[in-house]
C-alpha cells in the first residue's frame, strides 16, 4: 500500500523540527514496517505551468509549432504532437534539463524537429507519470490557484511528496489503517497527539423507492445506497485533476470523474465503493437490490469483458433476481457507468471477508477494494465513504436507503493499570495510558474501563488494549531486562546430541559432505529407484512436478546429487543428509499425523565393502559393539540384492549395500554407489547405555605374526575371523586380529591372510609360548575350516 | 677453519678457565668472568653454525612450493564438511542450551489444527493465506513456520509449571523454556533471496512473570552472545493472530557483518503468548504468562558468510559444500 506524506499531513500537525526521516522511523518501528520510500522532492522540478501563446499547425505533419509563455519576457518555441494543443491553453512544460517523471533517465533538452527548434516539451499524463493517458498534453484549468506562466507544477499540484510503501502484511488485522484518514490517526497517536476526525459531510437525506433484500446476515452486515442525477460523466473531463494526483500517488489510475470519486473516498476512508448507472439497473429487475450468493451454474460478465463461472461461495449483487455485480470485487457489464448515465446509484456496504477471500483466490482479482474488503471493514464506515464521496460529487441531496441487519454493540474492556505493567514490564501511570488510548479514538472512564470506536474491529480483549499502549507509547522505550531462573540444566534430546554427533564422525573422521536436499520429490524418480509414488503424501498444489511427492528415503535425492557432483567433475566424494521421511503405510500418530522418521543416508563412490567399512566405523565410533550383518533377504528396493546387507542389533536399524545397476542406469549414474541407511530412532535404541570400556593392556613386548589361511571359498570371513579370536581368548593374552587381504585365484580356495598381535599380560612370552599358540591354531584351522596356514 | 671437534674441545677448555676465578682478586673478578662469558659466547655460536653447516650438507634441496617431491604422488587430504545451515542452527542451540532453554524437534508434515487452529487463527481467516502453505491430499501441512510445534511445546511441558507450584520460588521456578528448531515449506517460487523450503527456530517461555521487556532482554542477549558483540535491538510492530502484543525484532547490524551502527537487521517476529493459545494448550492465561518467537536461520547463514543465493543451501553441489 502507498500512502503520501503530504495527505497524512494535512490531518496531523507535525512538528516542525521532526524530520521526514524521523517521521518515518517513528512510523516504522510505532506502526506498520515501510518498506521503501519513493522521494518526489526532485521528480518535478523542472516542470513548469505554461501558457501556450501561438500554436499552428506544421504543414505535412501532425506536429503543431508552439510558442509558449513561461513567465519570462521572451516566448519558447515548442514543437508538439498532440492533439489537443492549441493557442490560450495551460499546459506542463518539461524545460530542457530537466528529467522526464515517467523515465529519470531521459533529461530533456533542445532539439531540431523538422528542422524547427523545439524547447523540451509540453507533457501527457503518461509522460509525467500521473496516469495512463497520452491521447493528449494534460490541459490546467486556468481559474485554478497558483496557476500562471512560470509556475511551478509541482508546488500547483502538490506534488513535493514523499509516498510510503507500506508493508500490508502487518496491518491484516487493521482495516481502518488502509485508509489515510486512519493511517494519519495512528500518526497522531504515536506524536502523542489527539487526533481531530474529519467530519462527516451533512447530505439530505430523501426517501428512496429503493428496497434492499439481504439474503443472509453473515454476508453483508449493512448495505447502503444513495440515488443522485448527474449532468456528465466520462469523456468531458476538460482539466487535469487533483482526483488523479491523488490516485496516481496511491498507484492507481484516473477513470472518469464518479469513478475517480469512490476511489479517493475508498483511500481517504479505507471504504470501498461502487457506482451503478441506476436506470440501466432499474431497467434489469426494478428498484429491488438484492445481496446473495451465487447460484450454481450462474454466469456473469464484469465491467473488464471477462464472462466469469460463478461459484456458490461468490456474493453477486442482484438487480430483481439478477445478478449485476460480484460483490466486493468487481461492478457488471450491464450496469456499468458510460457518457450517457443519467442517474447513478452508488453503493457502500460491507461483504464477508471469508467470502470475498475466497472470490479473490477463485477468481484472481487483486483489487484495492477487495484489499481492503477482506480485511473485514466495520460497518460503520459506509456511512462515512457514502457521504464524503456523495459530497465530493457535489450532491447535497440524494435518495439513501439505509439496510443494516444488526446494530453495532461497542466493546467495552475493563482492566487495570497493573494488567498492562506487568505484562509490558513497565510502569505507566493512568493519566499517560488514557491520554494514550483517547488520542486514537478510545473512550476511557475510571481505572479502567475501555469502551473502543466503531472502526477498530481487531479489539476484543485486555491484551489488544495493552498492545496500542505499549505501541504508542513505543515499544522501544521498554527497557529489556532477563527474566530469573532456577539452577536447572537443560538437557538437549538424545536425538539432537546423536545427530551432532554422527556429524562430527562423517565430517571431521570420514571426511564426507553433509548436504540438505529437498524434502519434496518428483514421482519420475520414485518410479525411477523402484520406489512406489502412492505410498508417499502428495502435494496438490505443489509447485512443479518434480515437487510433488513427500519423500519416503533420503537416498534417492542423494543418488541425483552424486551424479551432478560426478558431471561437475567431482569424484572419491561421499555424501550425506539427516533428515525426515514419511511413508504413507506407517499410517499416523496418537494427533492423526503422518509418522515421521528420521534417517541418515550415507552415499560413498564404491562396492559394498566401502560402504561396509564407513558403516562399521560409524557405529564403532558411537559404541555400538554388538550388530550382525545379515543379507537382505526381502526385496531390497534400490538396493542390490544379494550385495546388500541390513544391520541389525536387536532389531534391524539399517542398511548397507550397493545401488542396483538397473537404478544407476536409470539415472545416469556410471560410477558404482553405494549407500548405508540408518534410522535414527532405531540407532537411538541401539546405543550402549554405559559407555565404559574394557580396556587391558600387556607392560611386555607384543608378538606380530602375519598368517595366510587356505581355505574353501564357500567359508564366511566372518566364521574364519570368530574361530581365531576364539583362539586366541585366553585368560592370560592381550590380543588383536586384523584382516590383511584376501586372494583368490582358483575357483574353490581362497587365501585369507591376518595379522596376529599378542602378547601376555603377565610377562615375556616364550619361543616356546608362541610356538604353542600358533599350533593351536594351525589346528583350528585344520579341524574347523579342513584348511591350512600356507 | 675450525672443525666441530676443535670448537667443542676450546669450550671445554675455556669451562676449565673459570676455575681460575678463586685466584683472582675480589675487584677483578667481574671483569675476568665478564671476559670469559663473552668468550663462551662466541664460541657456543661457533659451534652452532658449523653444525648447522654439516646437516645441511647433509640434506637435499627441495622446492618448497611445490605439492610434492618429484615422482611422488600428490598427498590429499579430503575435505569433510557440515552443512552451513546445520552447523549454524548447532551454535545457535549451544546458546540457547547454555541459557537454559530444551530443545524440541519440530516435524516436516503437520495438520491445520496445529499449523493455524491451536494458534489463534480463526477459521478461513485471510491471516491464514499469508502463509503460502503447501497441502497434501489428505489436507496434512508442510509446515510454513515451526510456530506450528507450539502447542506440542507447552503440553509436553506444562508439568514443569506445576512441578514447583506451592514450593517453588514463584520468581524464578516454574517456567517453560524451549526452543525447536525445523524445516518449513512456503508455496513461492525460488529465487536469490527466496525459498520454498527453509529453517526457522522456534522459541517459547512461560512462568508466572513473563513480560515484554524480558522477551527483550533474551533477544539481546541471545544474539549478543551469537554475535560475541553486545548489540542493540529495535522493535517493528508485527500482527501475528498468536501472539499478543506482537512485534518484529530488529538488531543492529553486528560489526562483523560490517555495521558501522547505522543498519538494522530483521531477526525474528515474536509478541507474548496470546491468552487463547494457553488456554488451548490447558495452561491458565490468567496465572501464567509466556512469549514467542520464530526467526529464519537460512538468512543468518547468508549474513555471515555472506552468500547471495539461497537455492545453494539445498544445490547439493560439493562446489558449493566444500566452503564449509
Amino acid at each position: 500500500m502507498k500512502v503520501s506524506l503530504n495527505e497524512i499531513k494535512k490531518l496531523v500537525n507535525i512538528p516542525e523540527k521532526m524530520s521526514t526521516e524521523e517521521l518515518i522511523k517513528l512510523i516504522g518501528s510505532r506502526l506498520v514496517e515501510v518498506e521503501g520510500k519513493d522521494d518526489w522532492s526532485e521528480k518535478y522540478r523542472g516542470i513548469l505551468i505554461v501558457k501556450v501563446e501561438k500554436c499552428e499547425e506544421i504543414p505535412d505533419t501532425h506536429l503543431h509549432l508552439c510558442q509558449i509563455n513561461v513567465g519570462k519576457k521572451e516566448l519558447v518555441q515548442v514543437v508538439c504532437g498532440a492533439p489537443n494543443v492549441r493557442g490560450g491553453m495551460f499546459a506542463a512544460w518539461v524545460a530542457p534539463g530537466a528529467k522526464l517523471p515517467a523515465d529519470p533517465s531521459f533529461t530533456l533538452g533542445v532539439r531540431k524537429l523538422r528542422g524547427y527548434e523545439s524547447n523540451g516539451m509540453l507533457a501527457a499524463e503518461d509522460e509525467l507519470g500521473l496516469g495512463a493517458g497520452h491521447d493528449g498534453i494534460i490541459e490546467i484549468d486556468p481559474e485554478r490557484v497558483g496557476v500562471k506562466p512560470g509556475a511551478s507544477f509541482a508546488e500547483v499540484f502538490d506534488l513535493d511528496d514523499v509516498i510510503l510503501d507500506i508493508e500490508n502484511k502487518s496491518l491484516t488485522h487493521r482495516p481502518d489503517c488502509f485508509g489515510i484518514i486512519g493511517f494519519a490517526r495512528e500518526v497522531a497517536g504515536i506524536l502523542g497527539e489527539k487526533f481531530i476526525e474529519p467530519k462527516i459531510p451533512e447530505i439530505a437525506a430523501k426517501k428512496s423507492k429503493i428496497k434492499v433484500k439481504i439474503e443472509d446476515a453473515e454476508l453483508c452486515k449493512r448495505y447502503e445506497c444513495a440515488v443522485f442525477e448527474v449532468d456528465n460523466t466520462l469523456g468531458n473531463e476538460k482539466y487535469f485533476s487533483d482526483d488523479a494526483v491523488f490516485l496516481a500517488k496511491a498507484g492507481m489510475r484516473s477513470v472518469s470523474e464518479i469513478v475517480d470519486a469512490t476511489n479517493v473516498v475508498m483511500l481517504m476512508t479505507g471504504q470501498p465503493l461502487h457506482a451503478f448507472d441506476y436506470d440501466k439497473f432499474v431497467k434489469i429487475g426494478g428498484e429491488n437490490v438484492g445481496v446473495r450468493t451465487a447460484k450454481k451454474g450462474e454466469k456473469l460478465t464484469l465491467l473488464d469483458d471477462s464472462e466469469i463461472n460463478l461459484t456458490e461461495n461468490d456474493i453477486v449483487i442482484t438487480s430483481g433476481e439478477t445478478a449485476v455485480a460480484l460483490a466486493g470485487a468487481m461492478g457488471g457489464k450491464s450496469t456499468e457507468i458510460d457518457a450517457e448515465t443519467k442517474n447513478v446509484m452508488l453503493e457502500a456496504a460491507t461483504f464477508s471477508l471469508y467470502n470475498l477471500r475466497k472470490t479473490q483466490m477463485d477468481h484472481g482479482i487483486f483489487s484495492e477494494a477487495i484489499t481492503r474488503f477482506t480485511k473485514g471493514q466495520p460497518k460503520s464506515g459506509t456511512e462515512v465513504g457514502l457521504r464524503m464521496a456523495l459530497a465530493k460529487l457535489g450532491v447535497s441531496e440524494s435518495e439513501i436507503q439505509d439496510c443494516q441487519v444488526e446494530k453495532d454493540e461497542k466493546i467495552t474492556i475493563k482492566l487495570s493499570i497493573k494488567d498492562i505493567n506487568s505484562l509490558l514490564g513497565t510502569d505507566y501511570d493512568l493519566g499517560t495510558v488514557k491520554q494514550t488510548l483517547e488520542n486514537v479514538g478510545f473512550k476511557t472512564k475510571g481505572n479502567l474501563e475501555v469502551v473502543t470506536p466503531d472502526w477498530r474491529t481487531d479489539i476484543h480483549i485486555r491484551e489488544d488494549i495493552i498492545e496500542e499502549v505499549g505501541r504508542l507509547l513505543g515499544f522501544d522505550n521498554i527497557m529489556p531486562t532477563l527474566p530469573l531462573r532456577p539452577f536447572i540444566g537443560a538437557r538437549k534430546p538424545e536425538l539432537r546430541i546423536l545427530k551432532t554427533r554422527i556429524r562430527e564422525i562423517l565430517s571431521d573422521q570420514l571426511r564426507a559432505n553433509e548436504l540438505l536436499t529437498y524434502s519434496f520429490v518428483s514421482e519420475r524418480l520414485q518410479k525411477k529407484v523402484g520406489e512406489n509414488p502412492e505410498n508417499s503424501y502428495k502435494i496438490v498444489n505443489s509447485i512443479s512436478p518434480e515437487l510433488q511427492r513427500f519423500r519416503q528415503s533420503i537416498t534417492p535425492s542423494l543418488l541425483v546429487k552424486a551424479r551432478d557432483n560426478l558431471k561437475y567433475g567431482y569424484n572419491g566424494f561421499s555424501l550425506y543428509e539427516i533428515n525426515q521421511v514419511a511413508r504413507k503405510n506407517d499410517g499416523l500418530d496418537e494427533d492423526g499425523v503422518p509418522i515421521i522418521r528420521e534417517e541418515l543416508s550415507f552415499l560413498v563412490l564404491g562396492d559394498y565393502y566401502r560402504a561396509k567399512a564407513g558403516a562399521e566405523f560409524l557405529l564403532n565410533r558411537l559404541g555400538v559393539s554388538d550388530y550382525t550383518l545379515n543379507a537382505a533377504e526381502k526385496s531390497p528396493g534400490y538396493f542390490e540384492i544379494k550385495h546388500s546387507a541390513d544391520i541389525a542389533t536387536e532389531k534391524v536399524i539399517g542398511r548397507v549395500g550397493e545401488i542396483k545397476r538397473s537404478v544407476l542406469r536409470e539415472l545416469k549414474i556410471d560410477a558404482p554407489v553405494a549407500v548405508i541407511e540408518i534410522g535414527m530412532e532405531k540407532l537411538l535404541g541401539a546405543l550402549p547405555k554405559s559407555e565404559k570400556k574394557n580396556l587391558e593392556f600387556s607392560k611386555f613386548p607384543a608378538v606380530v605374526r602375519d598368517i595366510t589361511i587356505r581355505v574353501s571359498s564357500e567359508l564366511s570371513y566372518q566364521n574364519i575371523f570368530t574361530k581365531l579370536n576364539e583362539a586366541l581368548a585366553t585368560k592370560e593374552l592381550v590380543f588383536s586380529v586384523r584382516p590383511l587381504s584376501i586372494y583368490q585365484r582358483e575357483l574353490k580356495m581362497k587365501n585369507v591372510s591376518f595379522r596376529l598381535t599378542f602378547a601376555d599380560k603377565n610377562g615375556t612370552l616364550t619361543e616356546k609360548e608362541i610356538f604353542d599358540i600358533m599350533a593351536s591354531i594351525k589346528n583350528i584351522v585344520k579341524r574347523e575350516f579342513s584348511g591350512e596356514i600356507i | 677453519m675450525q672443525n666441530i671437534e676443535e670448537v667443542k674441545e676450546q669450550l671445554k677448555n675455556l669451562n676449565l678457565e673459570y676455575r681460575k676465578i678463586r685466584d683472582i682478586a675480589k675487584e677483578q673478578r667481574k671483569e675476568f668472568g665478564q671476559k670469559l662469558n663473552q668468550k663462551r659466547k662466541e664460541l657456543e655460536q661457533r659451534l652452532a653454525e658449523l653444525v648447522a653447516a654439516q646437516e645441511s650438507g647433509e640434506v637435499e634441496e627441495i622446492d618448497l612450493t611445490a605439492p610434492s617431491m618429484p615422482n611422488k604422488e600428490i598427498p590429499e587430504i579430503k575435505r569433510g564438511t557440515k552443512h552451513p545451515l546445520m552447523a549454524e542452527l548447532d551454535t545457535l542451540l549451544d546458546i540457547y542450551s547454555q541459557m537454559g532453554f530444551d530443545i524440541m524437534e519440530a516435524r516436516q508434515l503437520d495438520d491445520e489444527f496445529h499449523m493455524f487452529d491451536s494458534l489463534n487463527f480463526p477459521k478461513n481467516h485471510p491471516a491464514r493465506d499469508g502463509y503460502d502453505t503447501f497441502r497434501t491430499e489428505e489436507g496434512f501441512i508442510p509446515p510454513a513456520h515451526t510456530s506450528t510445534m507450539q502447542y506440542r511445546a507447552l503440553t509436553k511441558y506444562k508439568f514443569r509449571l506445576d512441578e514447583v507450584e506451592g514450593g517453588g520460588i514463584e520468581n524464578s521456578a516454574g517456567q517453560i523454556a524451549v526452543v525447536i528448531p525445523g524445516r518449513v515449506f512456503r508455496n513461492e517460487d525460488a529465487d536469490a533471496t527466496h525459498e520454498h523450503t527453509f529453517y526457522q527456530c522456534e522459541g517459547i517461555f512461560v512462568s508466572r512473570t513473563a513480560n515484554f521487556s524480558q522477551m527483550l532482554g533474551v533477544f539481546k542477549n541471545l544474539f549478543s552472545e551469537y554475535y560475541a558483540e553486545d548489540l542493540n535491538i529495535k522493535t517493528q510492530p508485527g500482527y501475528f493472530p498468536f501472539t499478543e502484543p506482537s512485534i518484529e525484532l530488529l538488531i543492529e547490524k553486528p560489526k562483523s557483518l560490517g555495521g558501522k551502527g547505522d543498519g538494522w537487521l530483521e531477526v525474528l517476529g515474536c509478541g507474548m503468548i496470546h491468552p487463547n493459545v494457553l488456554k488451548t494448550a490447558g495452561i491458565d492465561p490468567e496465572k501464567y504468562k509466556g512469549f514467542a518467537w520464530g526467526g529464519g536461520i537460512d538468512r543468518l547463514v547468508m549474513l555471515k558468510y555472506g552468500l547471495t543465493d539461497i537455492r545453494y543451501f539445498e544445490s547439493g553441489k560439493l562446489e558449493f559444500l566444500e566452503e564449509f
